[in-house]
This record gives C-alpha cells, structure tokens and sequence, in this order.
C-alpha cells in the first residue's frame, strides 16, 4: 500500500511518501514562506524524485491539528482535493499522535507540546507499550499547568514539539533532570512520523466499508475567539436574569 | 472533434462568506452554479468573522465543488483549467479555496487560474451578456470596493477611479449596523428606505476635487452616526426609514454623478457595466437607468444573485484566462489586499 501524508499544522511543512508503514520518501520545510507557496512544489519535486505517481497512491494522510487555523485548514483543503480528484480514500491524524512516535522505544512518558498561541500549548502524553499509547490529552494548557502536573509524576520525560523550540530553556529550568530534550529535528513534525501514524491509523479503518465517504474534520481544540466571547456573553446575560 | 474542443472551467470562489464553485463551458454555457451562503451563521456576530469563514469554508468546499461537477456532469477528467480567487479577501477563507483548487489542479494535471476576484465581479457581466462590445465602463461597488475601470478589451483595463476611505458597500454595512437593521446591511437599507423619506436628511454628497472620478464615503457614514448620537443623548427616536432613505440616496447621487462624469469623459464608452454587491441596489440601477436613458449608453448589470461573490464569475474570468495562457505557478499565495 503506497500513500502520501500531508503535515501543515505546525511552521513546518512535512511530506512523507511511504510503503506499508515504511518511509520511502520525505519532504522537510522549515523556512519563513507559507504552505501554500511550499506544498504543491514540495509533493511535485518529491513525486518526481522518488519516480512515483500520484496515482499510485492507495490513501492519503492528512494531519489535521491542533495547531496553527490556517495550516490546519491548508493541508485538510489540500489532501481533499487530491482525494477528490484521485478518487482515494483519505484518513486524518492529530499532530499530537503523529509526534508521540518520536518517543517509539523510549522508557520515559513522551509529551508533545504545540504552539498554541494566547499563552497556551496543545498537549497529550504517551507511553510507549509495544506501541505508543496516549495517557494524558490532547487538551490545550498553560505551561504552568503542564510544569505542575508534571513536576507532581518525578519522573522523566521526553519532551516534543514546535512548542520545544521557544521554551527550552523553560522547560529545563522548571523540569531540571526530569527533562529529556532531543535535537530540534528530532522534536519538530516530520513527515516519517506521520507516516507512522498514518499507517497505524489505517490498519484500523481500512475494512470500513464507507471509507471512501468519510470527510476529514479539521481538529481545533479551540473554539474561535468570536464563538468563546458569544457564548461568555450569552452566559452572562443568562445569569444576570435569573 | 468538435467535443473535445470545449473548454471546460471549474471557478472556485472562498474570499469572503459564500463558498461557491462553478462549471462553464466555452465562456458561455453555465453548466452549474453552486453557492454556500454562510449568511445565517454570521448573522449573530453582525457581520463577518473571518476564522468562523475560514471553517465553514474548510467543512464546505469539497461538496461544493463535487456538486457543481455532478450537476454539469463533468468529471474532473473533463475539466480544461480550474480558476481560483486569490485575492482580494480575507486570507483565512482565501486560502481554503486555494489549496483546494491547487490540488485538484495538480491532481487532474491541468493549469491552474489566479483569478482577481474584483475582475470576477466584472466578467459576471458577460455570463448574461455575452455580446458586450468593448471598451466598457465598469463601476464596481461592493462591500471593500468602490472602482470606476475602463475596460478596453479582455483583461486590459485601466483604474479611473477608487474609494479613498469606505468602500460604497461598507458604508451601508456600518450605516445599517448602526440603525440596528442587521447584517448584512445593503438588502436591510433598501428595505428600510423603500417607507422611508429621502428628503428628510440633509446629507452630505462628498464629490472631492472636480477632476478627480475617486470616491469617499467615510463622511457620510459619520453624518449619518452623529445625527443617530445626537438624538440619542437629547432622547429624541430618529425615523429610521427617513434616515435609510437619505443615506441610501446620498450614496447613489455619489456614485451615479462620479459615473456620468467618467462617461462624459470618455465618449468612446457605449457601455456601462455594473458590478459587485452593491450592483444589487435598486435605486442604484434605477436612477442610472433614468440617466443614461437618452445619452445612448446601454447599461448592464448582473442578475442579483450573480452580483454577489459566486463561482460562476471567476469561471467566466478564468475563461480570458485560459485562453491567454495566463497559467498561474503551484508557488500561488492568497494576497488579501490584491488591487486591480
């Protein structure tokens, strides 16, 4: 089975081509220009070089957040419209799952944590048992909260994510040796890992038989700012009736 | 032969509220027309909220566009080129149409169309009149757009006028918003206005310099705010059809004076087409009618539905496109604040 995995949701662009579960081609951008100019580019010349062919595809993978609104929607509208018009089926994954497979093999709990803007980060927490199973997430976090959950566990933890970038030294500080950090291209998306994800994804769904029919539903967390400010609002006017 | 001859173009329109797409066949033979109106959803903000755009675009376009194929019964197969807007609008719903249309673009092998959503609205024009004669003054007027353009041929044209402030449209959404009468503001003030006194309000008709065909609206809409706060703080009801009416007539004596004006100048033109939003309006195309009537110009403007943002314009924009060979690259970004 030959398929294709689409990864917008972080500043990175990540493409991954593989067989079976087994990397065969990756795409890595992590520069200052926008999905939208990098991502047809980036899959054309990968195609090209791996001398595969869209059609040849069986699925395609799509993450489909948390992570940045945009990107989210970029590669959702993206992996769509490859689908659509190859007539394939397409299956999404959270940036969260796809991440945790960095942790693969490890001894320590792996936490991923994302850029969530507004002094929050997106977060799960997995532990690796023959596979790697989520234990804690995906919610939305301020670091506080994370560091006291975490600081309460004493114990080690492998840490991921675009959110690493900016808050290592943070993280190092209010975690000291409970912290593990790998290297940058080691905790940032890759598309190997949603490739991982991708596969164990579809091992699960590939005998549905409305497959072909299902839509990939961009995953937020977070409502959009206009709907939490309606509602608290609405709440409010609520409570001072009563 | 002559089948495979015919030049078959999706247009993909998400700038703003609507996710639209559209099939058209040889320039002409509007195969399907698909329209999403995210209007109801928006309503309860009072206007637009552009990351709730952005997701109802995401959660939409792709039955949109497999509707607008069954409905042609085309497949992707058939297409020849797909045309997208990518600007102006807002950047979170203009990207969601984009990616799309990149990919099925890339995915079905065929070029892709940048389409300038403002030259959109002019070619829905020729989707009802196709036997247009070239040069042709537009005035475009919608919610962010305020242009008078001279075209000389396809796709060849030139800026005689723009808004300075406010754009026509925009006005009567604040104008409206402020009224109370609800979102969005054009079809809310025509109906308010239609009861209403013209002459009640005295307002003002900002004509600038008297060479220049620009336009500025921002005036107005505080005139129109600061009798609306007066009343307020003596107490007094302000009728508010009254207020519609005046306001709606002011903008129209704008519009209509700055469009003889650019005629005038231009007696070559023999064709006045209107466009956008605000093309919608019916005193806008009735007093331009009663204009123009004996200066043997023909005016034109599309079906109401077609003034709106839709798919079918940018297919029929797409269509010049194509023929022109004016593919775009896969490196296409959205560019929100694109200008004609």
């Amino acid at each position: 089975m030959k398929y294709l995995t689409i990864d917008t949701t972080t500043k990175v662009t990540a493409l991954s081509l593989a067989q079976d579960g087994h990397l065969v081609g990756e795409g890595f951008l992590h520069t200052g220009t926008t999905h939208s100019e990098k991502l047809i580019p980036m899959l054309d010349q990968l195609l090209n070089a791996a001398s595969w062919k869209l059609e040849e595809l069986d699925f395609i993978g799509v993450v489909r957040g948390p992570g940045s609104f945009t990107g989210i929607r970029i590669g959702i509208a993206t992996a769509q419209g490859l689908a659509q018009v190859l007539k394939k089926p397409l299956i999404g994954l959270t940036s969260l799952d796809a991440l945790a497979w960095a942790g693969w093999g490890r001894p320590e709990e792996t936490v991923v944590i994302l850029d969530a803007r507004k002094g929050e980060w997106y977060y799960a927490r997995y532990r690796y048992l023959q596979t790697m199973v989520c234990v804690d997430g995906p919610m939305a976090i301020t670091p506080e909260e994370l560091m006291a959950k975490l600081k309460q566990k004493k114990e080690q933890f492998f840490l991921v994510g675009d959110a690493v970038k900016g808050a290592k030294q943070y993280l190092e500080e209010k975690l000291g040796t409970q912290a593990v950090i790998p290297l940058e291209h080691h905790y940032l998306p890759r598309g190997a890992y949603a490739a991982c994800e991708a596969w164990a994804q579809w091992l699960k769904v590939k005998d549905d038989p409305d497959l072909a029919d299902k839509a990939v539903l961009p995953f937020y967390i977070r409502l959009s700012e206009a709907e939490v400010n309606y509602r608290k609002k609405h709440n409010q006017q609520e409570t001072g009736s009563c | 032969m002559a089948e495979t001859e015919n030049i078959t173009i999706l247009g993909i329109e998400t700038s703003c509220d609507e996710t639209s797409a559209a099939v058209l066949v040889n320039g002409k033979d509007l195969k399907s027309h698909i329209i999403s109106s995210q209007i109801e959803t928006h309503r309860k903000y009072g206007g637009v909220v552009p990351e709730i755009a952005s997701r109802e675009h995401c959660l939409h376009i792709k039955d949109v566009v497999e509707q607008a194929l069954v409905q042609a019964e085309v497949d992707f197969s058939d297409l020849s080129a797909i045309a997208v807007t990518y600007g102006p609008g807002l950047v979170g719903s203009l990207l969601v149409g984009l990616a799309a249309a990149k990919a099925m673009a890339y995915a079905a092998g065929i070029p892709l169309l940048g389409i300038n959503h403002l030259e959109g609205h002019v070619y829905a024009n020729f989707l009802e009149h196709p036997d247009l004669q070239f040069p042709i003054l537009s005035l475009l007027v919608s919610g962010g757009h305020t242009n008078l353009i001279l075209f000389k041929g396809h796709l060849d044209y030139e800026v005689l006028g723009k808004t300075r402030d406010d754009a026509a449209g925009e006005a009567f959404d604040k104008v409206a918003r402020a009224l109370g009468l609800g979102y969005p503001g054009g079809p809310y003030i025509q109906k308010a206005a239609a009861s209403g006194d013209a002459k009640a309000f005295n307002l003002p008709r900002v004509m600038l310099e008297p060479q220049s065909l620009d336009f500025s609206f921002s005036g107005l809409k505080t005139a129109v705010l600061n009798i609306l706060n007066t009343a307020k703080m003596k107490g007094e009801n302000v009728a508010k059809n009254d207020l519609a009416a005046s306001f709606q007539e002011a903008v129209v004596d704008v519009l209509v004076a700055k469009t003889k004006k650019a005629l005038q100048r231009l007696p070559q033109v023999k064709t006045l087409a209107l466009a956008g939003g605000v093309a919608a309006n019916s005193l806008l195309r009735d007093t331009l009618a009663e204009e123009l009537k004996n200066c043997g110009i023909r005016l034109v403007y599309p079906s109401i539905e077609l003034c709106t943002d839709n798919g079918a314009m940018i297919a029929m924009a797409g269509y010049y496109h194509y023929l022109n060979k004016n593919y775009a690259s896969w490196k296409l970004n959205a560019v929100p604040g694109l200008n004609l």
